[in-house]
């Protein structure tokens, strides 16, 4: 039973993380939350389900129609929602209000267009299960796992070694400076929300085929914010080690303590560390920017 | 000034028209689901009232007037449903059908006591809907339709024992629910006393889509069953995780599973789970009005819900011609004298204890997902 629950907790934790890094790589940019993230994972889901359902996509066309459409809505939601507000030096909290209203506006879209129904994805891998010492794990579990692992080690590597890796690096440094040194800080901006928001849409399929897709679905972002939070806001290593604790620690008091006492514990655990390490687990002090 | 006064006038004489159009009908309330997760069986409810008041009206109405329905969305929340019963009685509606859920339902009851105003639900299934929990006494003007819980636990632990000859059971609900939660306990009670164990009750809340972990505790105790008593989304998830996990208890359910879209959520894994329900598809009883929906709208109800209302708006009308008069008190007490009336489900008589149905049969069915459909296994009358 511990190998079971320990291959669970980390599936579960594997999408808080996924989830986790769009939330971090918008903060490390903007220094904002950005809660019009979870309406993008569901209409990422939604996106997702068309494919699949209506034009009989293969699971790979799937992800990456998902994530083209995810990214897309992230950055006309940057273009329409944030951006007239960055330009004219809003404090952030104004960003994250207008952030709450967008993740508001659109999952009643939905609510009006789609309906409020629940979908179920098509089945990929017609129930496949992997055993391995007595525990059991689905090859769609895996599969997520391994292609959330490589688009979270793409994009590491992108930050890292590419020209515009390094702009956007830099901008998270001193967004100020980095416009003085001739960088276009709007196509930046906007290719932190295109990657974030593509993310977003790999996370919204990976949660649909896993669950089931209806509106509200983008309310478990806030487990993936919680996440962000205990890794350190800001930081996409502390985003994947915050996102994995959280699913295995959950896991495990559901299994050994009490399935209805999980939150009681995993919440108070969230708490202890803040106080103990207020920036998180990876976080930097983040003082007001100038 | 002599135009201004005639307009005043016209105006005054408008409205008493209306106000005397107003009194030559009978204003029923509805408080239903029609947005929302519950929403294919409210909606399906509503058309299943406007069909069947429809006829009434045909053929004279009652008490010489029309009825009209006064639906109102109830979202499937208990304090938007009370804003609903506030809205209905405001509307000054004689009773109130619904809403169709337990939950919804204990939050209603009080404000329309207060208004003196009869209310029938049509599925909730709690016993504290027509019983108030602090006192013990039936709820004067509550009344229901639908079977209650704890012979719907009876029934889902002895097709287990019985049929499936299952020994061991494991429960998983949801802790929010009042629905869950009794059944849970309703079940395990007979389970036990069949001689059956139940070897683990886990719980999860609402909003969460994850159960692997209780499921995987679940898994180690090896159980015969593993009984859902779930909404039909909740059910599906639990299936495919349980599948997943390789889990191959047979899984079983209770009436909030009858929903078509069940077999589309839960895919392979949900099929051959059996559930309680209300009533179904092929039972003779119902036949009649399944080919008059079909025929109106096109499509198969959504049931239980629609043949439940269909028995509430029955037993109104009859309450309201044996009553003589549209009075909420007059109402109730006919009400809770109905006697052997037909009604679409078959014939019902009220309970005056507890205003319960007396001799509500129980089905059972299994999901057959090829099928695409539920298929009849039996059905258990109380006392079986």
């Amino acid at each position: 039973m511990f190998l079971q629950t320990l291959f669970t907790g980390l599936s579960v934790g594997g999408i808080y993380a996924l989830m986790a890094v769009g939330y971090s790589l918008i903060f490390s940019i903007l220094n904002f939350s950005n809660f019009a993230h979870g309406s993008v994972i569901m209409l990422g889901a939604y996106m997702g389900l068309g494919l699949a359902s209506k034009f009989g996509l293969k699971l790979g066309f799937v992800v990456a129609g998902a994530m083209a459409g995810g990214g897309l809505l992230a950055v006309l939601n940057e273009r329409l929602a944030y951006r007239k507000l960055r330009h004219r030096n809003a404090p952030s909290l104004y960003l994250m209000i207008s952030a709450m209203g967008c993740s508001v506006f659109l999952e009643n879209m939905v609510y009006v267009t789609i309906g409020s129904r629940f979908y179920a994805f098509p089945e990929f891998f017609t129930r496949r299960v992997v055993t391995f010492l007595g525990s059991s794990v689905s090859v769609m579990d895996l599969f997520a796992l391994a292609f959330s692992l490589l688009a979270i080690g793409a994009l590491g590597l992108f930050l890292a070694r590419s020209r515009t890796g390094i702009a956007v690096r830099a901008g998270v440094c001193d967004m100020t400076m980095c416009s003085l040194m001739g960088v276009d800080t709007d196509r930046l901006v906007a290719l932190v929300f295109l990657l974030a928001g593509a993310l977003g849409g790999l996370a919204g399929t990976f949660m649909g085929v896993r669950y089931l897709v209806y509106p509200t679905m983008g309310w478990i972002t806030n487990k993936a914010y919680i996440a962000a939070v205990i890794g350190g806001l800001g930081s996409l290593l502390g985003a994947i080690v915050g996102g994995v604790i959280l699913g295995v620690v959950e896991t495990f008091i559901s299994a050994y303590v009490s399935s209805v006492l999980r939150d009681v514990f995993s919440f108070t655990i969230l708490v202890a560390l803040l106080v103990c390490m207020p920036n998180g687990l990876f976080g930097k002090s983040m003082e007001e920017r100038v | 000034m002599m135009r201004r006064a005639l307009a005043v006038l016209s105006c005054i004489a408008l409205l008493a028209t209306a106000a005397q159009a107003a009194e030559d009908v009978i204003k029923v309330g509805h408080t239903v689901s029609l947005t929302g997760g519950a929403s294919m069986w409210g909606q399906s409810e509503k058309n299943a009232l406007e069909l069947l008041i429809g006829k009434i009206n045909k053929d004279g109405g009652v008490l010489g007037k029309k009825i009209v329905l006064v639906s109102y969305d109830n979202r499937n929340d208990p304090v938007e449903s009370v804003n609903v019963a506030r809205r209905l009685v405001n509307d000054g509606v004689v009773a109130v059908i619904g809403p169709a859920q337990s939950g919804n339902s204990i939050a209603t009851a009080p404000i329309l006591e207060r208004a003196k105003i009869p209310m029938i639900v049509t599925t909730a299934t709690n016993p504290y809907v027509t019983i108030d929990k602090d006192t013990g006494k039936v709820r004067p003007f509550a009344f229901r339709p639908c079977f209650i819980d704890p012979f719907q636990g009876t029934v889902a632990a002895q097709f287990a024992y019985t049929d499936l000859g299952a020994k061991k059971a494991a429960v998983l609900y949801d802790v929010g629910s009042d629905y869950g939660q009794w059944l849970a306990k309703y079940f395990e009670e007979a389970f036990t006393a069949k001689g059956g164990e139940v070897v683990a009750k886990e719980a999860f809340r609402s909003e969460e889509l994850d159960y692997r972990a209780q499921l995987g505790k679940i898994k180690g105790l090896s159980p015969d069953v593993l009984f859902l008593p779930t909404t039909q989304k909740e059910a599906a998830m639990a299936a495919r995780q349980a599948r997943d996990l390789g889990i191959t208890a047979t899984l079983l359910g209770t009436d909030n599973w009858g929903s078509p879209d069940l077999i589309d959520l839960g895919g392979s894994a949900i099929d051959g789970g059996y559930f309680v329900n209300l009533t179904d598809l092929s039972d003779p009883d119902i036949q009649g009005f399944v080919a008059e929906y079909r025929a109106a709208y096109g499509e198969d109800p959504v049931l239980p819900n629609p043949v439940m209302a269909g028995d509430a708006i029955y037993m109104l009308v009859d309450a309201i011609k044996r009553a003589g008069s549209t009075d909420g008190t007059a109402i109730a007490k006919a009400l809770e004298e109905t006697r052997d009336l037909p009604v679409v489900s078959g014939k019902i008589t009220v309970n005056p204890e507890d205003h319960n149905p007396l001799n509500k049969p129980a089905v059972i069915q299994k999901v057959d997902t090829k099928a695409h459909a539920f298929v009849f296994v039996k059905k258990y009358e109380p006392g079986d």
